[in-house]
């Protein structure tokens, strides 16, 4: 009897196997962390530096004021802003996919990115000093578009995963032609360039919005996490997760709210980067199997390492110039995933 | 020997009956920037232009009257406004250009018009390619485009006022410690002007050192922590001009830098130092006067 | 358990159901057959509150159906139906363990417990599927899925259990089998079970009570013999059947009687 309840139990997600595999994400994040902070277009001393942010700051360490500046206003607030926009962006990927029972669902491909930019150009351009406008302008954006895409997916027999995306697709390309009338227009500096938008850029780490959407990742992350179990059963069907007793909508509506939420923040601050959605919600259920209950936090740690390493590239690697971040997310991610289909 | 000869005087003998026809026909030869070889009127008088700074130029040598097109960044002088537009520097109107039946039509390389320009020359519309990469290509676009519309003195005169007026200003600040500088296009994101920028050259002869001036690239996004390790001692913002009030702040990295500490951020019309005409000069003697307030004491 | 009194469903402005009552009891299966889009499946959605009937009324356990919540209604009725497709790897264990989701503390999140564990490993064994609880849903046959499907009904150990269809893709050997586990679930833990099918001669053999529907309307409803009549079936289906009794069981079987076969009887 024994061998047998240990035989089945190996084949399911369980609390501890979930907390012991965060936890070494977690450090493998840290590290990450630390290790970006200590590259830059810039030489800085290695001990010093890793010295002084170990003691978060509290130490200089014997370096200059213009090394600390480097390090604890430049590196460190952008660092953590890809960390905050990686995360946000899997984790409503692996949301929606989950939820859309679709492996391809993501903020950007939903039209959710796109919203969330068009909201954030028009808060720059009514409200430009105002920059906790942005945040909230791109939430409402991204709503909006959520709930296009939903009116147009809707057939008649409700709105099936296909017609959604394939409805996204269409508000999406919309959006995105939108965004680049508005941007050949309109003077590129108070809105930005299209490429701001359609390839991301966390040069602009603003360290008055750098806590919101540090918090919006970490709150949102944990409520989708919370959901988890029902996502499980959604994702086997809409009809059989209401028969063994989830509430189908009280789930949806929280699930789209969140993850506007998350990709909003995230376009507000950085523009769309693009493939984190995507790419990162699939790895971690390749490796980790379906179970939400460690899919989506692992997604979101794995989200944050992906855009700190996409982002440290684009920083350095034609220093002392930049590359857009979504460009290495896009280099790394699409054969990655042309990869991970053909493992499928 | 004697068929080289013969071969040379053959071509000579047509190179002549074709200059004779041309200069029958009124029409003559002369090269663009590009290298390409074209055939104009001997007298041009009617001109489409399709940058700001070629008008400017037209207007500064007295040929406002021979534009009939222009784009609608065209904004200076005052009359350029009242032109016809035919579209922007970007995506010119085929179509507008040929209605307003030009002799010729002049483009600046910085508008990547060469696919365009093909699309004109199959529509027997001449194009005239300037490539002012310094103040030097300015002069020289001056000068060109005055042979070109028939006001060949007045351009040898405005250069010689440029010049000397340039001149004035490089002497001036020669003696001078050259000024470390950061040119800040925009400061979110933080771009500048790299090494094949036209206002590096302007920036040298006004006695300053672009902290960035080896960067590939004319307009490369810069990282900012190289921007705050360079420590310029002085900044100068684009802003005013076409750009708009934008661009009026400078970036967060540079808020510690000595030029900010010591209040050495210059505002000047960004027309002023990125478009390579006559008002070149104006931006030059601008930058001059604020980076070396000593050495023009009048 | 479950009664239903005077229920009308509409769907997409016509009426699907009308005035339809029935009421399930435990340790009773109940069969309810009829032909295509005479409403089985609507009146079947609707007794797990899935659709809002426009008129009568469902009680269960003598309250009405809309004061429960939905995780309160899914502790007591379950519904094993087609299979969805399934998009995303999941284990058998994983999918069968989704039964118990209706038992766990917190709402979205929580872990399965020792009990849920043991539960799981019954009805697997149940459904003779205890073998096959580590592999992949996507590695099993029709009737493997079909069998777990039950099993994820089985364990969320609901009084009532509403079956649409449940051996439609499934073969002879596994017809008998499921419906048998059925069975055993009313006799032994006095569940009640209403099975939608278009087998009449499984549901004769399995079913206490059938219930006979055309066209929105309950025409009848009572025990294998009393429903299962040439009269009332030729009514409802349209086409003549010859019922006799089943050589080994007794119960009625019901063959129905083509035009080909008309010339065979002439012979």
């Amino acid at each position: 009897m024994t061998t047998a309840l240990l035989s089945i139990r190996q084949g399911r997600v369980t609390l501890r196997k979930t907390m012991v595999w965060c936890a070494a994400l977690i450090v493998a994040l840290l590290l990450t962390v630390l290790i970006a902070a200590l590259i830059g277009s810039e030489k800085l001393p290695t001990n010093a530096s890793a010295c002084s942010i170990l003691s978060v700051g509290m130490n200089p360490c014997g370096l200059t004021r213009d090394q600390l500046d480097i390090l604890f206003q430049i590196r460190l607030p952008r660092i953590l802003l890809a960390a905050a926009v990686g995360g946000s962006l899997a984790t409503a990927g692996a949301s929606y996919q989950a939820l859309l029972r679709n492996p391809l669902a993501e903020p950007y491909l939903l039209g959710v990115s796109n919203g969330a930019a068009v909201g954030t150009m028009l808060a720059l351009v009514f409200f430009g000093t105002f920059e906790w406008s942005r945040p909230f302008m791109a939430f409402v954006g991204s709503l909006l578009a959520t709930f296009a895409v939903y009116r147009l997916g809707r057939g008649r027999v409700g709105a099936t995963p296909e017609r959604l995306i394939l409805a996204g697709v269409i508000v999406t390309t919309l959006l995105s032609s939108v965004i680049v009338f508005v941007t050949t227009l309109m003077d590129a500096t108070r809105i930005r360039s299209f490429t701001f938008w359609l390839l991301g850029d966390l040069s602009g780490a603003n360290r008055r919005l750098l806590p919101l959407t540090i918090s919006v990742a970490v709150i949102g992350t944990v409520i989708l996490t919370l959901n988890a179990r029902s996502l499980n059963l959604l994702m086997l069907g809409e009809r059989d997760a209401f028969d063994l007793g989830v509430e189908v909508s009280r789930v949806r509506i929280t699930v789209f709210l969140v993850a506007s939420l998350l990709v909003g923040s995230s376009v507000a601050s950085s523009g769309s980067v693009g493939y984190v959605g995507l790419v990162v919600p699939h790895l971690a259920r390749l490796s980790l199997g379906s179970d939400n209950r460690i899919s989506i936090p692992s997604a979101a740690i794995l989200g944050a390492l992906f855009v700190i390493i996409a982002d440290t590239v684009a920083r350095t690697i034609i220093a002392p110039r930049e590359l857009p971040v979504g460009a290495i997310t896009a280099l790394i991610g699409a054969p990655l995933f042309i990869y991970l289909l053909k493992r499928d | 020997m004697t068929t080289c000869l013969l071969l040379s005087s053959l071509s000579c003998s047509t190179r002549q009956s074709q200059s004779e026809s041309s200069a029958g026909a009124g029409l003559r030869q002369i090269v663009d920037d590009a290298g390409r070889h074209i055939s104009i009127p001997a007298k041009v008088g009617r001109v489409v232009s399709l940058a700001p700074n070629l008008t400017e130029i037209l207007f500064a040598v007295g040929a406002g009257n021979t534009l009939v097109g222009d784009t609608t960044y065209c904004d200076y002088p005052a009359e350029a406004k009242g032109i016809e537009k035919v579209g922007d520097t970007l995506h010119p109107s085929l179509e507008r250009i040929i209605a307003l039946s030009p002799q010729l039509v002049l483009v600046s390389t910085a508008s990547q018009l060469e696919v365009f320009t093909e699309q004109l020359k199959a529509h027997n519309i001449e194009v005239f390619v300037t490539d002012p990469k310094d103040l030097e290509g300015v002069f020289r676009s001056v000068t060109q485009i005055g042979d070109i519309v028939g006001k060949t003195s007045e351009a040898k005169s405005l250069v010689d006022k440029l010049r000397e007026r340039a001149a004035n200003v490089e002497s001036a600040v020669r003696p001078l410690p050259r000024v470390r500088l950061f040119y800040q296009l925009s400061a979110e994101p933080l771009y500048t002007a790299g090494h094949d920028s036209f206002v590096t050259d302007l920036i040298n002869r006004a006695g300053g050192e672009s902290v960035t001036a080896s960067v590939p690239g004319a307009w490369p996004k810069y990282s900012a922590e190289s921007a705050l390790a360079a420590k310029p001692d002085a900044i100068i913002l684009p802003t005013g001009g076409s750009m708009g009030e934008g661009n009026s702040m400078v970036a967060e990295a540079l808020r510690n830098s000595p030029a900010a500490q010591r209040g050495r951020v210059y505002k000047i019309n960004d027309d002023h130092l990125v478009r390579p005409g006559p008002r070149a000069v104006d931006g030059l003697e601008e930058m001059a006067k604020a980076l070396h307030p000593d050495a023009f004491q009048q | 358990m479950l009664e239903v009194h005077e229920l009308t469903i509409r769907y997409a402005d016509r009426v699907a159901v009308r005035e339809a009552s029935l009421s399930l009891q435990g340790g009773k299966v109940t069969a309810l057959i009829g032909p295509n889009g005479a409403g089985k499946s609507t009146l079947l959605r609707a007794l797990n509150g899935q659709l809002k009937p426009a008129g009568g009324s469902i009680l269960l356990n003598k309250e009405s159906l809309e004061r429960f919540s939905r995780r309160a209604i899914a502790r007591q009725i379950t519904v094993v139906a087609q299979e969805s497709e399934l998009r995303f790897p999941v284990t058998v264990i994983e999918f069968v363990l989704g039964g118990r989701f209706v038992w766990a503390n917190n709402s979205g999140w929580g872990w399965e417990s020792e009990h849920d564990l043991e539960v799981a490993e019954s009805v697997l064994a149940e459904t003779e599927l205890r073998e096959l609880s580590g592999r992949l849903m996507s590695e099993l046959s029709g009737g493997e899925r079909q069998r777990a499907v039950l099993a994820r009904a089985l364990a969320t150990e609901a009084p009532i259990l509403l079956l649409d269809e449940p051996t439609a893709n499934l073969d002879l050997s596994h017809q008998a089998t499921l419906l048998a586990s059925v069975r055993k679930r009313c006799d032994s833990k006095n569940a009640a079970a209403l099975v939608v099918t278009h087998d009449i001669n499984l549901a004769s053999e399995f079913a206490d009570v059938v219930v006979l529907m055309k066209a929105g309307e309950l025409v009848q409803t009572g025990t294998t013999r009393e429903v299962l009549t040439p009269e009332l079936l030729e009514k409802v289906f349209d086409v003549s059947v010859l019922v006799d009794a089943h050589p080994i069981s007794g119960v009625p079987r019901v063959t129905p009687v083509h035009e080909t076969l008309r010339h065979f009887e002439n012979q």
